[in-house]
């Protein structure tokens, strides 16, 4: 269990990290501004080489000589600074502290860096267990930070690292699928780790030693890695690091991840924190929770998302929700619909607004006086046929919405003329045919009796 | 007849109310005709009405002030305009509304009608195929509805469902027979929403178990009919065994996938069940059946039509369940004179007994019925055919209060057996429809003494001819349905008989090449109810007989004219003047011309509801016919 001190000062080690591999990614112009801010002739020469180091580093035995003695070389160095200070014995003026500190965080960063570039010999050839734990391969900030520490305080090359960097991989890659969901862990059973702001919106974890190129699987990177010699080849350099190769005497402390962002349930000093399972689920809620929604869905330009993987299951989906309620959500399922209508009292579903265009344009064809001129264009509609627009006991949800057309009346009927057919057909019954057979037949006129049956049935 | 004024001075209004209250409907129209004070009464009275033409709606509405029942499913051109119209003759205390077939009837019309009548509670669409989830949301207004009937909407999907059960919480009976587009969905919400619901009909539906599992959870639910759900099955039943605590009646008929462990399983659960239909889905009753069939005491209703039934479990069955009513075993092979007899012993209140098919009865059997269960009222047995005029005989002796006989296709039948069915003086319905062993003789019999009789089914009964029908003329005066169709020997002057019976609405002459317009002109003059005619092959017939229908038979809804040698003019006066003609078909018309249909369709169209055309016609009438057709809410079928 660490105490807050210790959290802090891991987060100050992953920030700068972080930063440095933003940097290598981007380009060298970053480096450049580092390097002018140094402004020392040497801590630039160590830019320079730092940055050989990681792009043409092969991973041979003598490359790595040269990075160790480079880093020697770095040690050395920070060990004349230290002695400096404790020369002045902690009367430094201020712009001489700033600068000392700068050098000094400069040159310890070189040496995470370089010592992370022969990380993956580190698990090639297990004799060689002297070298610094690694940026590169995932930011490891409670190591990184002893490292850091050590080297300061220690001033010595006396780096007892811990192993653990491929337990961290093989953790993450676990529960990377992992779904975010509330788990009952007592609290102090479980490690709480928190990733500074930076370090989450970082686009990749992963990054090659050699080109800086960035990943966010290992497996990519490790695939990736194969371009850049037959080393990374063999099947010990491509597997998937596993358990089997983790020292199973010692206890795995479960780890859980606190959101940097204060007040939020999943910061850590919340009074009901919630912890989050992975570093996937720390960057996925921050997001989220605590971004900017800035990937707009292009097919219905509302909706908005700040997890691009969100924007894309949308975007699936975006415009096939047809299940409408008439509290305004639509639902892409029939069954989500229902089960929204069945929880909620005074909900009930929306008849779909879709069949009201052919029904209006039936209307308006047949409610013109020459309705045979445009018969032709009319489709039949036999759900709809008339006035299939009355959406009951919502008018207000539907009136914003639509505009009606005017209602087919059966009445506009009467005043169709059909090619010339001599009468209104669609008189009662008075018609000219009955004229004729009574003047025909010369039968008297009988009305056809009742209008109504006597039906008393109920 | 004149009542002399003093007498009917003496009667107060509240007594003449009482009389009125023990007629039947014919005398109704007598008594309402006799004076203003008594048509007064008759407004007062008079509670329910159906209207046969639109016209006279506003009228009818406003002479008799309390009705609560009206019907309006064959009044033909009845559309939202008219019901908008009737919206502005002021509001109605209708209760009960029936607008089954008003296929022109849409969503703005039935949202006027529900907002108009405040204290609906019953409403009937059925076989409205336009009605969907708009006309459903616009019923849904009507808040009190209790009984919704939805039969055949073809177009109502699980939103329209939702809207009706959101907006109709107090529903108790629902009947969403063929609604195809409802599915599990719809009938859960359903489930969930009404939970006062008491009958519910879902037969036909593409429904799974899943539905049956919230149906159970229905506390109140006492019928239960699924005809025919094709997806239901075992272990959908057995949701129900524990489900529906106050279920009385279930019907199973013809679900493919329900055995007998699946009947079993509802048996199991409901001990008092009263009405059990599991027709042609149980293929024997085996023991363990007959164990938990003893069980229900109350069972009156049991349909096992198409089941293997062993005379041994008929009998077991009958000695538990004494209190059957009404037993359906057609189709069941290994029905014998034995299993009959004992059941006709046990049974003594049977009312019903379907026994078609059953090949193997005998008369000994139906003597055994006739002798025990003096109170049967129904008898099915067609395609008895070892039924002869012994068994009949029986039953013209015992069963006195014989309703419905059918011996269709029962060619043990002759004169003599018709003799002795004549003796049922109550007989209601007979059917002997393919007995080619009766003459005119046998005929008489049925006509001098079933003066009760409202249908007589004589298909394809070569053996009569017009002396027979001239008798069943004379004597069925109430006679409602006559089928005299393919009866070959049938001509002019027996058809011209059929003018005596006032009350005929349904007569299919169908096959009768003798018959000429003179025949049928005599029909149309004095059947003045007549409502449906079929006329199919009826080549003889000329134009006379079609001019007089379409003078005379003013209230023909529904005509057959198939091979009718009509000519254009005759059909386009058949087709204007029936002022409330709604189902026509008009296939294979040698004489009428493209133009003449196609007049003829016009002069009808505004109340035409369903049209059974010559497929080509398609293509050679115009398309704004056919529009106005569809618009106006008729389906036509190409053959």
């Amino acid at each position: 269990m660490e105490t807050e001190d210790d959290l802090c000062q891991n987060n100050w080690g992953s920030a700068s990290i972080l930063d440095y591999e933003m940097a290598m990614e981007e380009g060298e112009s970053d480096l450049q501004v580092f390097k002018a801010s140094s402004g020392q002739d040497n801590n630039g020469q160590a830019n320079v080489d730092v940055l050989q180091g990681v792009k043409a580093q092969a991973w041979d035995p003598r490359t790595m000589l040269s990075n160790l003695s480079f880093m020697e070389h770095k040690i050395h160095e920070l060990q004349g600074l230290v002695h400096l200070i404790i020369g002045r014995n902690g009367q430094l003026q201020d712009e001489q502290q700033q600068l000392i500190t700068t050098d000094l965080t400069s040159i310890i960063i070189q040496l995470i860096s370089t010592a992370g570039s022969l990380l993956p010999s580190v698990k090639h050839h297990h004799n060689m267990s002297t070298t610094a734990p690694g940026s590169a391969l995932f930011p490891y900030p409670r190591e990184a930070n002893n490292l850091a520490s050590q080297t300061l305080n220690t001033n010595c090359g006396d780096l007892d690292l811990p192993k653990p960097i491929v337990l961290e991989e093989v953790h993450e890659m676990k529960n990377e699928d992992d779904a975010e969901e509330g788990e009952n862990l007592p609290p102090g059973s479980y490690e709480i780790k928190q990733l500074e702001k930076e370090e989450i919106l970082a686009p990749h974890t992963n990054f090659c030693t050699i080109c800086g190129k960035g990943f966010k699987r290992d497996a990519n990177l490790r695939m990736h890695m194969r371009g850049h010699g037959d080393e990374y080849k063999t099947p010990a350099a491509l597997a998937k690091p596993n358990k089997e190769s983790l020292p199973g005497s010692e206890p795995m402390l479960i780890k859980r991840y606190s959101c940097p962002f204060p007040g939020c349930k999943r910061n850590k000093d919340h009074k009901k924190f919630q912890p989050l399972k992975t570093i996937l689920c720390v960057k996925n809620h921050y997001k989220r929770t605590h971004c900017d929604k800035s990937f707009t869905c292009s097919r219905c330009h509302t909706k908005k998302f700040s997890v691009i993987a969100d924007l894309k299951t949308h975007e699936k989906h975006c415009g096939k929700n047809k299940w409408l309620c008439s509290c305004g959500t639509t639902f892409s399922r029939k069954d989500k619909l229902f089960g929204h209508i069945a929880l909620f009292q005074g909900h009930t579903p929306a008849i779909p607004l879709e069949e009201t265009k052919p029904s209006a344009g039936a209307s308006s064809s047949q409610s013109g006086s020459s309705g045979c001129n445009n018969a032709g264009m009319v489709s039949f509609n036999l759900g709809s046929a008339t006035n299939a627009n009355q959406e009951t006991s919502q008018p207000g949800f539907m009136d914003g919405k639509i505009n009606f057309e005017e209602p087919f009346s059966p009445l506009s009927f009467d005043t169709c003329n059909f090619g010339g057919f001599p009468r209104s057909i669609f008189d009662d019954s008075e018609s000219s045919f009955q004229m004729l057979i009574s003047s025909a037949c010369g039968c008297s006129h009988i009305n056809g009796g009742d209008g109504s049956d006597s039906n008393t049935s109920v | 007849m004149s009542p002399s004024p003093s007498i009917l001075s003496v009667l107060s209004e509240d007594l003449l109310v009482r009389v009125y209250g023990f007629l039947d409907p014919p005398c109704r129209k007598t008594w309402r005709l006799a004076s203003k004070e008594f048509h007064r009464v008759d407004s007062l009275s008079r509670t329910s009405i159906r209207i046969l033409r639109v016209e006279f709606l506003p009228v009818l509405l406003s002479k008799y002030p309390n009705l609560s029942s009206l019907d309006l499913s064959v009044c033909p051109k009845l559309d939202d305009d008219v019901v908008l119209r009737l919206a502005s003759n002021g509001a109605v205390s209708i209760q009960s509304l029936n607008l089954s077939r008003a296929t022109a009837l849409r969503a703005r019309g039935l949202e006027t009608l529900a907002r108009l009548c405040h204290g609906l509670e019953r409403v009937d669409v059925s076989h409205c195929w336009g009605f969907g989830d708009r006309e459903a949301a616009a019923l849904s207004v009507a808040a009190g509805l209790r009984e919704v009937r939805m039969d055949k909407c073809l177009s109502l999907s699980d939103v329209g469902l939702a809207r009706i059960v959101l907006g109709c919480s107090n529903l108790n009976k629902i009947s969403l027979k063929w609604c195809m587009e409802i599915s599990d969905l719809g009938i859960d919400l359903l489930c969930k929403k009404c939970k006062d619901l008491r009958s519910l009909d879902v037969s036909y539906l593409k429904i799974t178990s899943d539905s049956i599992r919230s149906i159970a959870l229905l506390p109140k639910l006492e019928i239960l009919e699924m005809v025919n759900c094709p997806l239901i099955d075992d272990d959908g039943l057995e949701y129900l065994e524990n489900g529906c605590p106050s279920l009385q009646e279930i019907d199973v008929t013809r679900c493919e996938r329900v055995s007998l462990s699946g009947v079993v399983s509802i048996v199991r659960g409901h001990p008092d069940l009263q009405h059990l239909k599991a027709s042609h889905c149980v293929s024997e009753v085996s023991r363990s059946f007959l164990h938990n069939i003893k069980a229900l005491k109350h069972l009156k209703t049991l349909w096992i039509d198409g089941a293997r039934v062993s005379d041994s479990s008929l009998l077991t069955l009958s000695s538990s369940c004494r209190s059957l009513t009404d037993i359906g075993v057609s189709k069941c092979e290994g029905v014998t004179d034995i299993g009959m007899t004992g059941l006709a012993r046990n049974c003594l209140n049977l009312k019903t007994l379907n026994l078609a098919c059953c090949g193997f009865v005998t008369d000994a059997a139906i003597s055994a019925v006739a002798r025990s269960c003096r109170n049967l009222e129904t008898l099915k047995l067609e395609s008895c055919h070892m039924i002869t005029e012994k068994g009949l005989q029986s039953l013209g002796c015992y069963s006195k209060l014989l309703q419905e006989l059918d011996l269709t296709d029962c060619y043990g039948v002759n004169d003599r057996g018709l003799e002795y069915i004549s003796k049922c003086s109550n007989l209601l319905s007979l059917k002997l429809g393919l007995c080619t062993n009766i003459s005119d003789k046998g005929i008489f019999h049925i006509g001098s003494k079933c003066s009760k009789l409202l249908e007589l089914d004589l298909y394809r009964c070569g053996g009569f001819g017009d002396d027979g029908l001239a008798a069943i003329s004379r004597g069925c005066k109430s006679l409602n349905r006559l089928i005299i169709s393919y009866c070959g020997e049938l001509t002019d002057a027996g058809v011209e008989q059929i003018r005596q019976l006032e009350h005929l609405s349904h007569l299919e002459l169908r096959g009768l090449k003798n018959i000429t317009g003179a025949g049928l002109a005599a029909v149309a003059c004095g059947c003045k109810k007549l409502d449906y005619l079929d006329l199919k092959k009826c080549e003889n017939i000329d134009d006379s007989g079609f001019w007089a229908l379409a003078y005379f038979a003013r209230n023909l809804r529904q005509i057959n004219l198939c091979y009718c040698s009509v000519s254009d003019t005759a059909l386009c006066m058949l087709m204007s003047n029936l002022s409330r003609v709604q189902d026509i078909d008009l296939v294979n018309l040698n004489r009428v011309t493209v133009e003449g249909s196609e007049f003829a369709l016009r002069a009808c169209c505004n109340r035409l509801k369903k049209l059974k055309l010559f497929a080509p016609l398609r293509f050679l009438l115009s398309s704004e016919l056919l529009e106005m057709l569809h618009a106006r809410g008729c389906r036509i079928r190409w053959d």
